[in-house]
């Protein structure tokens, strides 16, 4: 099911025309976006580069942060505000990753497993892993725009708002990303069978 | 003219590669525990488990169901209070060294700063409540203490929290939960219109205890 930038409400009866989002104490408003959004800001987090173990820290920073600005937040808005605080701390925890690497490449090259196998297939630990390398190596403006099409489902127009980009450089930027993601897929397929021929 | 949206690559790849890592990216890494440990850092009780909703509320009550008596005590704590307390009884270490500022009530806390982990240990280690019937009649009187105290915040009785926690304080003076009770001290400091000496204790708090996840919401003080 796509995902929306506005909070879901039970419809109004008949003949009572839609009203504005529901007016709510900052509390509750507070617990009504960690309750609606906490998995979505897990998710972005993860697929932006942020470590399994890191998820429920940074997690909290995005909403100790989000609840600071709570009042610069128009009602329906939430989400997309949130993704914007978790990008960045994503951002900000892969430089930081990124300098431990530097020093990590040098001691130890990158290896490529065997995928071959259905075990391998299923092994969620071992895709996402797989997966975050080959998302590693896209562009900053191309994985964002995957991301929220191929994992979090929003459409182009959704994608277009959050980023505040225009829609046609969403299409653009994901044809791209998409091309990307298949080449780099392909290549480890080809080494899988080559492995798996050896 | 309008750009038409293309299929998900999930639904229209021929790849068992593909979809396996498309598929990977759409798993939430994200737990029960993520948004009991999220509220609890905002300062917000994890609430009652009838008003929760979606699949959080689901995993909250099968977590609750799976717990032990001994773990619902604290569970009661989790609901009634917040997950706070229960993280940093579950951090205490009373060999902290003192440090130049044990004039301030900051300085009084000898329990390390709680972290996520310690959360997830409490909940996931029965062993770390108190087996000893007055330690653990103890650390449920401080949780009923810190629970009068969140109440009377939350009800806008600022000026009665203070009351309250230096009830606490004089009754429990090496309280396990004492660096819960010194962040509904800044809280209720800061909401009573002393925000100078709320950001005093806000700074002490940082300085000792820079790691904290709670630190990051007592920063919100110092901005």
């Amino acid at each position: 099911m796509p995902a929306h930038l506005v909070i879901v409400r039970d419809p109004p009866p008949d003949g009572v025309p839609p009203g504005p989002p529901p007016v709510l104490g900052r509390e509750a408003r507070l617990r009504a976006m960690v309750d609606q959004h906490v998995n979505f800001v897990a998710r972005v987090l993860r697929n932006a580069g942020t470590p399994d173990a890191e998820i429920d820290d940074e997690v909290q920073r995005t909403f100790i942060t989000a609840a600071r600005r709570l009042d610069d937040v128009r009602a329906g808005a939430e989400k997309g505000f949130l993704f914007k605080i978790a990008l960045n701390l994503a951002a900000h925890a892969r430089r930081t990753m990124a300098r431990r690497r530097e020093v990590l490449a040098e001691e130890a090259p990158e290896r490529i497993d065997t995928l071959a196998t259905p075990e391998a297939l299923t092994d969620q630990k071992r895709m996402r892993q797989l997966l975050d390398g080959v998302l590693d190596k896209m562009d900053e403006s191309l994985r964002v725009v995957f991301v929220l099409y191929e994992f979090e489902e929003m459409n182009m127009s959704e994608i277009a708002d959050v980023l505040e980009i225009p829609r046609g450089t969403v299409a653009s930027r994901l044809r791209r990303a998409r091309t990307e993601f298949r080449e780099r897929v392909g290549a480890l397929e080809g080494v899988t069978n080559r492995e798996g021929k050896a | 003219m309008k750009i038409p949206e293309p299929n998900r690559l999930l639904d229209e790849s021929n790849s068992q590669l593909e979809r396996a890592l498309l598929g990977a990216g759409r798993v939430a890494p994200s737990s029960s525990k993520t948004r009991t440990k999220t509220l609890a850092a905002l300062g917000l009780a994890a609430g009652s488990a009838t008003l929760l909703t979606g699949a959080a509320g689901a995993a909250t009550v099968s977590t609750a169901a799976k717990l032990t008596w001994t773990k619902l005590v604290l569970g009661v704590s989790l609901v009634g209070a917040a997950a706070v307390p229960v993280g940093y009884y579950a951090s205490t270490h009373h060999n902290a060294p003192d440090t130049a500022a044990t004039q301030s009530a900051v300085a009084r806390v000898r329990t390390a700063a709680p972290t996520a982990e310690s959360i997830d240990d409490m909940i996931d280690a029965p062993a770390a409540m108190p087996t000893d019937p007055v330690a653990r009649a103890s650390l449920t009187r401080e949780l009923a203490a810190l629970d009068r105290a969140r109440l009377a915040l939350a009800s806008g009785d600022a000026r009665g929290v203070l009351g309250q926690l230096d009830a606490y304080q004089r009754s429990f003076p090496r309280g396990r939960l004492a660096l819960e009770a010194e962040v509904l001290r800044i809280d209720a400091l800061a909401k009573t219109g002393r925000a100078s000496e709320a950001r005093q204790h806000a700074q002490t708090f940082v300085r000792l205890h820079p790691n904290s996840v709670l630190a990051t919401r007592v920063r919100a003080h110092l901005d």
